[in-house]
């Protein structure tokens, strides 16, 4: 069914969602700006004292900083997947998930580009990081992962936000013919004057495939150079050839984790049903459910691997992880993200909304847990044993990742009441 | 003179194009609005291929070589051995142009997409005319 009628019915459907906030909205929002003002306190907090209290200090110089860094990250990926990889391989089921999972790759960005700030201590200096030349003429140094990760990650956010603008596109031109007084003015200018013609039709076409194919490779390198970060060092546990794509699989799943925690709850507030249906969830679950056998198998194979090279830190490392300080940590993430999601093998259960909604918590917190442990415990366990030490969090660093979640959810629920969380153009074509 | 066809179904609106162009009516003299582009309307139209294809592999050749550019040349700048590896370190500089590679090569296809679409235009910004979700055909002058 393609008439008219139909392409009107998408219309009100998705843009219904934009209208006047209800209550329990204006809750979640309330709470999640709570969370954020508690962020705010906590980081004002550590600028005026200083980075003594958080709870990072030797031998553990990163601690849940870094971790949300790269959780955050992480979290993106599977936006870039769902809207570029899926795209470039004809899978229709994206055009239900693409808008949202876009929208969650920029603000998951978003978010972790504040971290790297908060880590500095010193934010005042954060231009460090950018490629100029020093009062004594010396530039950034392009050896080192840290720079290649300013770039991979600021590359990664432009890309994004491009993408997703430009995906919005024709949706932003439907929203001013349906918005009266100031929306429509404002709409007006973000639409950039869209109206439907062959000519822009024809160039968007090709802009759209293109930006997919640029944005592709992102998602293999972005989460490989964070990998880098650790894996060119040569700490015991970070010192692993595995580690891109161990941690781009990470990257996804974890992605595909938060995209059902923020569509199950959606589908049903915004009444999307009809257009996002269990056929779509089946298949997303069976990304979810890939990426676990590929997280599993890994954390089977590193310790494989550490007893293989016969190198004593290595194996202490790994039996330390499973036996050692963080070890309910460890458990967490094995049982969360390697074990708990095998049970996908099963429809049924791919096909349960309220299961699906409890085990993607159980992925992000997995998945939380597991970039805790890599971080912290190799570097609590290093070569030397006098400097073997632990680590944890203090309350400013558990109140500024508390914040952090708040911040996401914030700017998502915004996005909600201010931008078309379907991408209306592409459900009205046939092929949909 | 103007005429002016709008259609609910894409069916009807693809056959009205037909008749129209077998008629001999000069393509240019039409012009089109479609809530979404139908299969095979380019063709039919006898469009070229877009040129956002230059913009996108101009813009990835110009950030490859800026890159890898950027990073010897602030290496051979002030000369100094970071790490044991060599000042001209092939590797890292080739990541770099990767990255560049993409960011530039988005830029440029955005920025080339803005140029052949002629956006943003400021007259369909200031007082767009609506379409709603019709096929519509807008034939300028005479038809034969």
């Amino acid at each position: 069914m393609n008439s008219l009628d139909y392409r009107n019915q998408i219309e009100t459907d998705v843009l219904a969602a934009m209208g006047r906030p209800g209550l329990k909205y204006l809750a979640a929002m309330g709470f999640c700006a709570l969370l954020v003002l508690g962020l705010l306190a906590c980081w004002g907090y550590q600028i005026f004292t200083g980075l003594g209290v958080a709870g990072i200090t030797h031998p553990v110089g990163w601690g849940v900083y870094i971790t949300n860094f790269v959780f955050w990250v992480g979290i993106a990926h599977s936006g870039t997947l769902i809207s570029a990889v899926l795209y470039l391989f004809r899978q229709p089921f994206r055009s239900s998930f693409n808008r949202a999972a876009e929208a969650m790759t920029v603000v998951s960005l978003l978010v972790a580009g504040l971290f790297p700030l908060i880590h500095l201590g010193r934010v005042w200096n954060f231009y460090y990081l950018f490629p100029y030349p020093n009062q004594r003429l010396l530039w950034v140094n392009f050896k080192s992962p840290l720079i290649w990760d300013v770039f991979a990650v600021s590359t990664y956010l432009t890309v994004s936000c491009i993408f997703f603008y430009v995906g919005l596109l024709p949706d932003l031109a439907i929203v001013r013919r349906r918005a009266t007084g100031f929306t429509q003015k404002v709409f007006n200018i973000l639409s950039l004057g869209w109206q439907g013609t062959l000519r822009q039709w024809k160039h968007y076409n090709k802009l759209y495939l293109f930006l997919a194919a640029f944005a592709t490779p992102l998602v293999a390198s972005v989460h490989s150079i964070v990998s880098w970060d650790f894996a060119v060092s040569i700490v015991p546990g970070w010192h692993t050839t595995i580690f891109a794509p161990y941690f781009v699989a990470g990257a996804i799943f974890s992605g595909i984790g938060m995209v059902l925690t923020l569509m199950i709850p959606l589908r049903k507030a915004l009444k999307l049903e009809q257009y996002i249906t269990l056929d779509h969830f089946d298949s997303i679950c069976k990304i979810l459910l890939f990426t676990s056998l590929i997280i599993g198998f890994t954390y089977a194979f590193e310790f494989a691997l550490a007893f293989y090279s016969g190198h004593k830190s290595e194996i202490s490392q790994y039996l330390y992880r499973a036996t050692g300080h963080y070890w309910p940590f460890y458990a967490i993430m094995v049982f969360c993200n390697g074990i708990f999601p095998l049970v996908l093998f099963k429809k049924s259960l791919r096909r349960n909304l309220k299961f699906l909604f409890v085990l993607s918590i159980f992925v992000n917190i997995g998945m939380w847990f597991e970039r805790f442990v890599i971080i912290v415990a190799s570097l609590a366990k290093e070569y030397q044993p006098y400097s073997w030490g632990t680590y944890t969090p203090s309350w400013v660093e558990m109140g500024i990742t508390a914040g952090s979640f708040g911040l996401f959810f914030l700017v998502y629920l915004a996005f909600i009441k201010a931008l078309p969380v379907l991408s209306m153009t592409e459900l009205k074509e046939p092929h949909q | 003179m103007s005429q002016r066809f709008s259609f609910e179904q894409e069916q009807d609106f693809m056959d009205k194009l037909r008749e129209l162009l077998h008629s001999g009516t000069d393509p240019k003299q039409i012009e089109l609005h479609m809530p979404y582009p139908p299969h095979g309307i380019e063709e039919l139209m006898g469009e070229k291929e877009s040129w956002v294809r230059f913009f996108s592999l101009g813009g990835a050749v110009t950030g490859f070589l800026t890159g890898l550019g950027f990073a010897s040349f602030t290496a051979l700048w002030w000369p100094l051995i970071t790490g044991g590896k060599p000042i001209l370190s092939l590797p890292p500089y080739l990541l770099i142009g990767y990255i560049l590679t993409i960011l530039f090569g988005a830029l440029a296809t955005f920025g080339g997409f803005l140029l052949l679409a002629r956006m943003p235009s400021v007259k369909r910004m200031t007082g767009p005319e609506q379409f709603g979700n019709e096929f519509v055909i807008e034939v300028e002058g005479e038809t034969p």
